[in-house]
């Protein structure tokens, strides 16, 4: 008997006379397997096949994946969830610190039910905001245009216009989404010592110096952490999408998540759609590998 | 950020998984050895409760550990026995679940209708389905042993739909499809062939229909309701800009009128409401009036045509005119459109009167009906819209009650004409077109005879190929045509070259030979 037969025997021996034990941690293990593993591993193999969910399933080979490269749509998506990132990210950020400086600050009254307001948008349900936002944005009758008008402006077609589809989801997003930065930004905030000022304040450091010297160097960390929420959050955007525009007007606001949607379950191409998931998940893995690179060389 | 949509994410992931694990096992089981493996597992599963004693497991335990006892011996045969268990149920369950599927639907002319039992689920949304459910007194006066549930959300009923039917469990005894899904669920074979019980129905369902529900010669679904198109408007509003509505006779005379009403309510009233964005509505209902196909019998790309190009006309004069209001359909603007005066017309099909009875029912008696304008004098002036059907999925245990609700529902004069003065849902069943209920007034119109008009050239409507990626197609010509009106409008002969190109490239399917275009 070889060594490696013989250790392969006693790693069996020891895991069957353990086995009890095995069997009592197994529930994670046997949910994992059929909910996660299963799953992803059955999407992988759907990738390289045709199968629309009741006919018998063909192999693609690498088909799906040369569909791909020339399928305009999926580009189109891709390019409007970079948009909608770009659109939405950095007014939040900015709003998100401005209101966590605010709240941070010792003259503010009323600092819970603020905090509590400005939260308050994270936790409402998407399908009440989407119906507020609709009856906000319509063309014809919504109140944001009679507003307008009211001032002789012009009305903007919100939601009807390929132009404005885009803009009219990032004032949504940055109004749902500020609330929830601006905690983790007070909880940074909250986080650095007030030595730290007071030193600063000795040394004669004016307001604009203690910001650019110390709160924004010290407060990196929660930076960096907010932009790989948000990255994740516009990649895999979609209830927001979903329930504001349906992706139009025309592809204009179809982003990526909303068009993995629309090919798996409304034109049922899953194989087609399997590829797609793999193909923008091995982009989206390289990109959070880069960032935490580029984080732990930024700590060290 | 990250929660909600992850989670969404994670869900769909599971979803598709899950799906494919029970179409797996349910293949497997359907392969034939279902029974054998039930029984071995019921068998085993016995076995191990009359003999789940300590004693089963002590020899390999007390050899471990010093610690462990018989209790811990018993949890583990525990363990194993509900497993083995809980699989003897599951494949039960599977089994009893899956041993009706697949047997053809026989009636035995000998059974009265009053033994006929059953107990069936059906699924349906909004309107149709509280339609189905006025019906189920009636129809227990005949089948009194058979109960109904109607199941009334809507809710992506087309994907719940798909993953029951996938998964060989779960689906309903009667659902409701619409007639263009018809052609994309036939040829899975997951539904029952009503060939043998439903041949004899074939004349009285116009042929434009029933062909979009016969897959290889077998018949998989039954037509309901279909949607004979004209143009629903405000009497008020057309009266008080001297606006007479049987005037319009051609689409060149919609929009003129259009262009007078806009230009005599100083712009505060436009003749429709077309949003850029959804204009495949309106493309639908002009190039079947004009009898143009987005595909030909083959399957082929057939929408770079000298119909589509006139379609193409009609739309862009309509945006050019500037009479559309750009208002999504369905959305509560479009609703709350019907009860202003911001919208003078609706050029629809006739469920649309359901629509707005139940979205404004204090509007009654201001609305009235004209036929859809040709595309030219003297020409066709119906076209259809929508329409739905009713199926039984294949893994249905009761297909003689359910089949006796669809018989009764769609098959019967009465139930066809309780469904259209209840709801107006324009009955596919032909006989019910010679019955007065069609000429008698609607006060809802203003005591207009809506319904005859409805029902009138019916049967010349050309009919329209479905294809089973006919809402892909759909979906890639609804963008097309924003992104067109979007940028301008091109030239029409130019969109549809690339309209075509793109289906044909996005579908897989090769462009149709045709006569070249006029002029070209």
């Amino acid at each position: 008997m070889s060594s490696a037969a013989a250790r392969r025997n006693s790693l069996r021996s020891r895991i069957w006379r353990h086995r009890h034990f095995y069997l009592f941690i197994s529930p994670f293990f046997v949910l994992f397997g059929i909910f996660g593993l299963y799953p992803l591993l059955f999407s992988f193999y759907l990738s390289f096949t045709r199968w629309d969910g009741l006919t018998e399933l063909t192999w693609a080979g690498l088909g799906n994946f040369a569909n791909l490269i020339h399928d305009e749509v999926f580009f189109t998506s891709l390019w409007n969830t970079f948009a909608i990132g770009v659109l939405y990210v950095p007014p939040m950020f900015i709003g998100a610190f401005i209101f966590a400086i605010i709240l941070n600050t010792t003259w503010l009254k009323f600092r819970a039910f603020f905090r509590a307001a400005l939260f308050m948008p994270v936790v409402t349900p998407m399908v009440v905001v989407a119906i507020v936002f609709i009856l906000l944005y319509g063309q014809e009758a919504g109140l944001i245009n009679y507003l307008a008008a009211r001032m002789g402006l012009q009305p903007i077609p919100w939601l009807v216009s390929e132009q404005w589809s885009k803009p009219a989801i990032a004032l949504l997003l940055v109004w749902r989404w500020t609330g929830y930065n601006m905690v983790l930004m007070l909880a940074g905030l909250q986080g650095i010592s007030h030595e730290y000022y007071e030193a600063a304040r000795i040394e004669g450091a004016g307001a604009f110096q203690r910001m650019w010297h110390i709160t924004l160097p010290l407060m990196r960390p929660i930076f960096i952490f907010c932009s790989i929420m948000s990255l994740i959050g516009t990649v895999y955007m979609f209830d927001e999408v979903f329930v504001l525009t349906q992706g139009g007007p025309g592809t204009s606001s179809t982003n990526f998540g909303l068009y993995l949607f629309n090919v798996s379950f409304v034109d049922f191409k899953f194989g087609y759609a399997s590829c797609m998931a793999y193909t923008v998940a091995f982009f989206v893995f390289i990109t959070s590998l880069f960032i935490l690179r580029l984080r732990r060389s930024e700590l060290t | 950020m990250l929660s909600a949509a992850g989670r969404d994410n994670g869900a769909r992931l599971q979803t598709r998984g899950k799906a494919g694990i029970i179409t797996r096992m349910a293949k497997r089981t359907i392969a034939g050895q279902r029974a054998a493996a039930s029984v071995l597992l019921v068998r085993k599963s016995l076995w191990q409760c009359g003999t789940a004693a300590p004693g089963y497991v002590k020899g390999e335990n007390t050899r471990s550990y010093s610690l462990c006892n018989t209790a811990e011996g018993g949890c583990a045969t525990f363990s194993y026995t509900f497993s083995y268990r809980f699989s003897a149920l599951l494949s039960a369950l599977v089994f009893i679940g899956g041993s009706f599927a697949g047997e053809p639907l026989i009636l035995d002319p000998n059974v009265p209708s009053t033994d006929l039992t059953g107990n069936i689920q059906v699924w349906g949304w909004n309107i149709a389905a509280a339609s189905l459910e006025k019906l189920v007194p009636p129809f227990n006066d005949i089948y009194p042993r058979v109960i109904v549930h109607v199941n009334m959300t809507g809710a992506y009923l087309q994907s719940r739909f798909l993953l029951s039917l996938s998964a060989g469990v779960g689906a309903p005894d009667v659902s409701q499809l619409q007639l263009a899904e018809a052609a994309r669920y036939s040829r899975t074979r997951r539904l029952t062939d009503l060939t043998p019980v439903a041949r004899k129905y074939e004349k009285d369902f116009p042929a434009s229909f029933w062909r979009n529900c016969v897959f290889e010669d077998k018949i998989y679904a039954i037509p309901w309701d279909m949607g004979p198109c004209a143009v629903f408007y405000k009497r008020e509003l057309f009266a008080r800009y001297r606006i007479d509505p049987g005037s319009i006779e051609t689409w060149d005379d919609y929009i003129a009128a259009g262009r007078l009403l806009l230009e005599r309510s100083g712009g505060q009233t436009k003749m429709l409401q077309l949003s850029t964005g959804n204009m495949e509505g309106l493309f639908e209902i002009l190039l079947q009036q004009n009898a143009g196909q987005m595909f030909d019998d083959e399957g082929r790309i057939a929408v770079n045509s000298q119909q589509a190009l006139r379609v193409m006309g009609v739309i862009q004069r309509i945006l050019e005119a500037g009479i559309n209001a750009n208002i999504t359909p369905y959305s509560h603007a479009s609703y709350a459109s019907m009860k202003s005066d911001l919208v003078a017309t609706y050029p629809t099909a006739a469920w649309f009167g359901g629509t707005i009875k139940d979205y404004a029912p204090e509007t009654k008696g201001d609305w009235g009906v004209f036929r859809l304008p040709a595309m030219e004098r003297g020409g066709l002036r119906t076209s259809n819209l929508g329409g739905s059907v009713l199926v039984i999925p294949d893994q249905c245990p009761q297909k003689a009650a359910a089949w006796a609700f669809i018989e009764y529902t769609l098959c019967t004069r009465e139930a066809q004409i309780e469904q259209y003065r209840n709801f107006d849902l324009f009955p596919a069943f032909l006989p019910t077109h010679g019955d007065p209920f069609f000429d008698e007034p609607d006060p809802f119109y203003g005591g207009q005879k809506v319904r005859r008009l409805f029902a009138q050239d019916i049967e010349r409507i050309p009919p329209l190929n479905r294809t089973k990626d006919w809402f892909e197609a759909l979906r890639y010509l609804t963008q097309s045509l924003s992104k067109w009106a979007t940028n301008g409008m091109g030239p029409p002969e130019e969109f549809l070259r690339q309209l075509e190109d793109k289906l044909s490239r996005r579908l897989g399917r090769d462009i149709a030979p045709q006569a070249p275009l006029e002029g070209s």
